[in-house]
C-alpha cells in the first residue's frame, strides 16, 4: 500500500495528477480567485509554465516597456489613467486563469498567443503615452502628430498605407477591451460614468464603457484626428456622438452598410474607404502609399491562411493545441488590429507546435466530452469560462463566432481586385458579419456546427445586445427543431455585476446535470466564490 | 375652441392599422405597402396602384408572444409590431418595404421574412440599405437602393407604373399633403394657436397611415375649417414646448403633456412632421427619384447620421425650431431600449441647456404609456420650472 502511494506520488510529481484527480477548485482562496499555491502540472510542464510562460512574460513586460518608450511614460500613464494601474500588474493572473489545468503542447501554443497579445497591448499603450499631450504639459510632440486614432471597430487595415510614417492606435482596444479581460472591475467605473450623465442602463455596456472613458477624460490625448464607425450596432453610432462631443477633433465617420450581401452596397462601401483615405491625406498632408498597402495586405493574407489551417485542424482532429480563450482573443485581436510583426512571429512558433501535434497525434484536450460551438458575443469578464468548462465538464469550445470574421484572402494581382476584396473584408467586421448583418448570417451557426464537428452550442446571451435579443425566439425554435443541445449563457459583455461568473457557472452546471445527466470531471470546480477576483 | 369636424373620424382611423380608408383602398384593388421608417420614402409607396401604410400597433400593451421571439429587452415598439403581425393585424399588407435603420425594427421585419406571418400569398419583404451620412456617395447609394429595392420589385411583382411621369404625379399629390399639413402646423407659431398639439398630432398621423388620395379631401376640409377657427380668448396652456425624440405614434402622449398645461408646438420625432412634411422639389432636368433620395436624406434628422457636421448640427436644428415656434422648453423623449435616442437624448439634455439656454425635460417612455401618473408628475414639474424661470426673467 505504501509502495503504491509512493508510486502515485512519483507519478504526480513527474506527470501531474490525472484530470479527474486534480481538484483545481481547492487551490482558490475564497472570493479572490487567487491561488493558495500554484498548480503542479508535472515536473516538465511546471518548469515550462514557470520559466517559459510566467517568468518569461514577466521579463518581457519589462523589456517591452523599455523598448517602446521606457519607464517614465509608463509611470506617468499609471499615475494619470486609472485603467493602466488597475490592469497592468494583474496581467500574470490573467495568464493563470486562462491556463488552468493546461498541459503539454496546448499550454505551449496557447502561451505564445498570450505573449503576442501582451506585447501588442504594451506597444499600443506606450505609443499612447509617448504621444500623449496630457503627459507632456499639453504640448503636441512629433508622435502626437504621427498617430491616428480610430474606433476599435474600425479595421486597422484601413491605415496600412501610412504604416511607414504614421502609427494607428485604436481608441478603446486597450483602455476598454483588454482591461475587461485582465481586471473585470476596471471597466465598471466607466459604465457608471456614462450613466451618471443620464444615459439609461440598457444600451450595450461596451458602448457605455467606451463613452465613459471620454466622459471621465481618461483617454490619452495622443492624436490629431480620429476615424469612427457604425460597427457594430446602434450603440456604436451613439458612442461616436459622445466621443465627438468629448474630443472635439476632426472626425471621419466611416459607416459600413448594414445589408452587406447586396452587391449594390459594394461601390458605396468602397467609396467610403476611399473618402476616409482622402480625409487622412488632408489631415496629415501625407499621400497614401499604395505599394505599402499591398505589402501589408499580402502579409496579412498569410495570417489568414494559417488561421484557416488552424481551423481545419480544430475541425477535423483532436490535435488542435490552442485553448479556446486564446483562440478567441488572439483572433479578434490581430484581425481587428491588422498586421503586426508579432502576429507573424507567433504564428511561426504555433505552426511548429501544431504540426508536431498532428504528426505525433498528440491529443491536446483528451478529456473532451462535447465539442462546443460558442455563438454570438462573449462575456469579456469571463472569457476564461471555457477553461473552466473544459476542466469541470469536458466541454471543449472548438470555435466561436467572432473568430470567423474577416475571413477572406484578398487578391492583390490588380487594384480592382484588391479594392473589391478589401471592401468585403471591411464589411465582414466583428459582430456585423453575423450578429447584426441580417438574420441569414446569424443562422450560419448550423453550417459551422457541421464544419467544426460540434455537438453542442454555447449560446452567448448578451442581455443588452438589441440585435441578438431581437432574435432569441427564432434560435429557440431552431434548436428544438434540430434537436441541438444549447446552453444559453446570459451576460452583459463587460459588466460583471449584471450576471456574475458564479451565475454563469451555475447555469452550465444545471444544464449538465439535469439535461445531459452527466457528472463533473472535477467536482471542486462546480461552485466557488470568485466574486472579488480580477 | 369649436371641435374639428373630422377629429373623431381621424381618431377612429388610428385605432387599427387596417382602418376604414385602408380597407376602401384595398377594395379598390390597390396594393398596401407597409413601412416603419422615414427613410423608406412614403412618396414611392403612393405610386398609382399602391399606397403606403406606416405601421403602428395601437392599443398593444402586452406583446407576450413577440417577447418570446424578441425578448423583453428590446424596444416595445418593435415588439408590438411583431405581436400585431402575429395576431394577424397586418394580413392586409401586400408587401413590407423594409429598412435596417434601427436594430429592432429591422429584426421585426426579418421576422416577417422568416416566419411566413402575413397571410397573403403575394406578400414579400424587401430591404433597402440606408446610408449613415449625407455625402454625394450617400445620395447616389440611396437612390440606387430605392431603385433596386422599391421601384423594381413594385414594377415586377405588382405591375406598378414607376416611370418618371408617374413619380412626378405622386410627388405632386404628396406635396399637396405636405402643404396642407404645413399650413395647419404653422398655426402653432401663433401666440394663441387655434389648434392643439394633440389635434395636430392626430392629423399628421392619419396622413401616414391612410392612402393619400383618400385622406386628402378630409385634410382640405380641415385646413379650410382651421382658416376660420378662432382660439379661445384666454390661452388654455401655461407654456409652450417642443417634443423631440424617438418613435412616437401615440397622440395620447401629446395629450398627456397638454393635460399638464404645456402646448406641444413642434413635433420632431419619428412619425412627426419635422421632418416629413417638407415639399419635394424636383429641379429642371433632375430625375424625380434623385430628387426624392436627396430630399429624404437631406431633411432627415435621425441620430443614426454620424457625419461630424450632422451630429453637431442636429442640436442647433432643434434649438432653431424651438425658437421659430416660440417653445419655452423642449421635452426630449426616447423609447426604452432605443439605443440611438438614448445617446441623443442624453447629449441633447446637456447641450441644449448649456449651449442654447433652453430648458430641457428628458424622459424615457414606453411605446404605450401606461405609467402616465409618473410622466404627469415629471411634466408638471417641468412646466412649473419654466413658469418660475419666466417669473424670474420678469416676463
Amino acid at each position: 500500500m505504501k509502495m503504491q502511494k509512493v508510486k502515485q506520488l512519483a507519478r504526480d510529481f513527474w506527470y501531474g495528477k490525472p484530470h479527474k484527480e486534480r481538484r483545481l477548485g481547492d487551490l482558490y482562496i475564497p472570493k479572490t480567485g487567487l491561488y493558495k499555491h500554484r498548480e503542479w502540472r508535472g515536473f516538465m510542464d511546471t518548469m515550462y509554465y514557470f520559466n517559459r510562460i510566467w517568468l518569461y512574460n514577466y521579463g518581457m513586460l519589462v523589456y517591452d516597456v523599455m523598448r517602446y518608450g521606457g519607464p517614465v511614460p509608463l509611470m506617468k500613464g499609471i499615475w494619470r489613467y486609472r485603467w493602466v494601474g488597475q490592469t497592468y500588474l494583474t496581467v500574470m493572473h490573467w495568464f493563470d486563469r486562462g491556463f488552468e489545468g493546461m498541459r503539454g503542447e496546448a499550454m505551449k501554443a496557447t502561451g505564445w498567443h498570450y505573449r503576442a497579445m501582451v506585447n501588442e497591448t504594451i506597444r499600443q499603450f506606450m505609443r499612447m503615452f509617448t504621444a500623449d499631450a496630457n503627459l507632456h504639459g499639453g504640448k503636441h510632440n512629433e508622435k502626437w502628430h504621427h498617430t491616428i486614432a480610430h474606433d476599435e471597430t474600425v479595421a486597422g487595415a484601413i491605415f496600412y498605407p501610412w504604416r511607414d510614417r504614421m502609427d494607428d492606435v485604436p481608441l478603446q482596444m486597450i483602455p476598454y477591451f483588454v482591461t475587461c479581460h485582465v481586471n473585470c472591475h476596471t471597466v465598471l467605473n466607466y459604465i457608471d460614468a456614462a450613466q451618471s450623465i443620464g444615459l439609461p442602463g440598457d444600451p450595450c455596456p461596451m458602448c457605455q464603457a467606451e463613452a465613459g472613458l471620454s466622459i471621465l477624460d481618461d483617454m490619452p490625448d495622443y492624436f490629431p484626428f480620429l476615424v469612427t464607425s457604425n460597427e457594430a450596432c446602434d450603440g456604436s453610432v451613439g458612442t461616436s456622438i459622445l466621443q465627438d462631443w468629448a474630443y472635439d477633433k476632426p472626425l471621419f465617420a466611416m459607416p459600413q452598410p448594414m445589408q452587406f450581401d447586396d452587391p449594390l452596397v459594394q461601390k458605396h462601401c468602397r467609396r467610403e474607404i476611399e473618402e476616409c483615405w482622402k480625409f487622412i491625406e488632408e489631415q496629415t498632408g501625407l499621400p497614401m502609399n499604395w505599394d505599402l498597402f499591398v505589402e501589408y495586405i499580402e502579409k496579412y493574407n498569410q495570417l489568414t491562411l494559417f488561421e484557416r489551417e488552424k481551423w481545419d485542424v480544430a475541425a477535423n482532429t483532436p490535435y488542435y493545441p490552442i485553448n479556446s480563450v486564446a483562440q478567441a482573443l488572439y483572433r479578434i485581436y490581430y484581425s481587428q488590429d491588422g498586421y503586426r510583426d508579432i502576429w507573424a512571429q507567433t504564428d511561426r512558433k504555433v505552426k511548429k507546435i501544431m504540426y508536431r501535434c498532428v504528426e505525433k497525434k498528440i491529443e491536446t484536450f483528451p478529456e473532451t466530452r462535447h465539442r462546443v460551438l460558442a455563438w454570438s458575443c462573449a462575456p469579456l469578464y469571463y472569457s476564461h469560462w471555457c477553461t473552466w468548462a473544459y476542466n469541470c465538464w469536458g466541454l471543449n469550445t472548438i470555435m466561436n463566432m467572432d473568430s470567423l470574421m474577416f475571413d477572406i484572402v484578398m487578391r492583390t494581382d490588380t487594384k480592382e481586385h484588391l479594392m473589391e476584396d478589401f471592401t468585403i473584408y471591411n464589411e465582414w467586421a466583428p459582430m456585423r458579419r453575423m450578429a447584426v448583418g441580417g438574420y441569414k448570417h446569424i443562422f450560419e451557426i448550423w453550417e459551422n456546427m457541421e464544419r467544426f464537428n460540434c455537438d453542442m452550442v454555447m449560446m452567448y446571451d448578451q442581455v443588452q445586445c438589441k440585435g441578438m435579443q431581437g432574435i432569441t425566439g427564432m434560435f429557440e425554435d431552431e434548436f428544438r427543431k434540430r434537436n441541438i443541445h444549447a446552453i444559453w449563457m446570459p451576460h452583459a459583455l463587460p459588466d460583471s455585476r449584471t450576471v456574475s461568473r458564479a451565475e454563469i457557472r451555475r447555469i452550465v452546471n444545471d444544464y449538465m446535470f439535469t439535461v445531459m445527466h452527466e457528472e463533473p470531471l472535477d467536482p471542486t470546480l462546480l461552485e466557488f466564490d470568485d466574486s472579488m477576483s480580477w | 375652441m369649436r371641435d374639428l369636424k373630422h377629429l373623431i373620424f381621424f381618431e377612429d382611423l388610428l385605432q387599427e392599422a387596417n382602418n376604414e380608408l385602408v380597407k376602401q383602398a384595398k377594395g379598390e384593388g390597390k396594393r398596401a405597402l407597409g413601412y416603419t421608417c422615414y427613410f423608406m420614402p412614403e412618396v414611392l409607396l403612393d405610386l398609382p396602384g399602391c399606397f403606403g401604410v406606416r405601421l403602428r400597433a395601437p392599443r398593444c400593451t402586452s406583446p407576450d408572444i413577440a417577447t418570446y421571439y424578441m425578448s423583453g429587452r428590446t424596444c416595445h415598439y418593435g415588439r408590438s409590431l411583431l405581436e400585431r403581425a402575429l395576431e394577424g393585424g397586418y394580413n392586409f399588407l401586400d408587401a413590407q418595404m423594409a429598412t435596417e435603420t434601427c436594430t429592432v425594427t429591422c429584426r421585426f421585419q426579418e421576422h416577417l421574412q422568416m416566419m411566413d406571418l402575413i397571410q397573403n400569398p403575394d406578400f414579400f419583404c424587401e430591404f433597402s440599405d440606408v446610408p449613415f451620412k449625407k455625402t454625394e456617395n450617400s445620395y447616389e447609394h440611396y437612390r440606387e437602393q430605392l431603385r433596386a429595392h422599391v421601384l423594381k420589385p413594385l414594377a415586377e411583382r405588382f405591375g406598378i407604373d414607376t416611370s418618371d411621369e408617374a413619380l412626378m404625379r405622386t410627388i405632386e399629390e404628396h406635396n399637396e399633403v405636405c402643404r396642407l399639413i404645413s399650413e395647419i402646423g404653422e398655426y402653432r407659431k401663433l401666440d394663441n394657436p387655434p389648434i392643439t398639439g394633440y389635434e395636430f398630432h392626430v392629423i399628421q398621423l392619419v396622413t401616414l397611415v391612410c392612402p393619400k388620395y383618400l385622406i386628402l379631401p378630409y385634410l382640405r376640409e380641415t385646413a379650410e375649417e382651421l382658416r376660420g377657427r378662432e382660439a379661445d380668448a384666454k390661452p388654455w396652456f401655461r407654456c409652450k414646448v417642443m417634443l423631440a425624440g424617438s418613435e412616437n405614434d401615440d397622440p395620447g402622449f401629446t395629450q398627456l403633456i397638454e393635460g399638464c398645461g404645456a402646448m406641444v408646438v413642434a413635433d420632431r420625432y419619428c412619425y412627426g412632421s419635422m421632418p416629413g412634411r417638407e415639399e419635394i422639389v424636383v429641379a429642371d432636368g433632375q430625375e424625380p427619384l434623385d430628387a426624392i433620395a436627396r430630399h429624404y436624406l437631406k431633411t432627415g434628422m435621425c441620430p443614426r447620421f454620424m457625419g461630424q457636421d450632422e451630429m453637431r448640427g442636429r442640436k442647433k436644428q432643434l434649438a432653431d425650431i424651438a425658437k421659430e415656434y416660440h417653445a419655452d422648453g423642449i421635452i426630449v423623449e426616447s423609447n426604452k431600449f432605443c439605443e440611438y435616442w438614448s445617446y441623443e437624448r442624453t447629449i441633447n439634455t446637456i447641450v441644449l441647456k448649456r449651449d442654447f439656454g433652453i430648458p430641457v425635460c428628458s424622459i424615457e417612455k414606453e411605446y404605450i404609456n401606461s405609467a402616465s401618473g409618473q410622466l404627469r408628475t415629471r411634466f408638471q414639474a417641468f412646466i412649473e420650472s419654466i413658469e418660475i424661470k419666466k417669473i424670474q426673467e420678469g416676463k
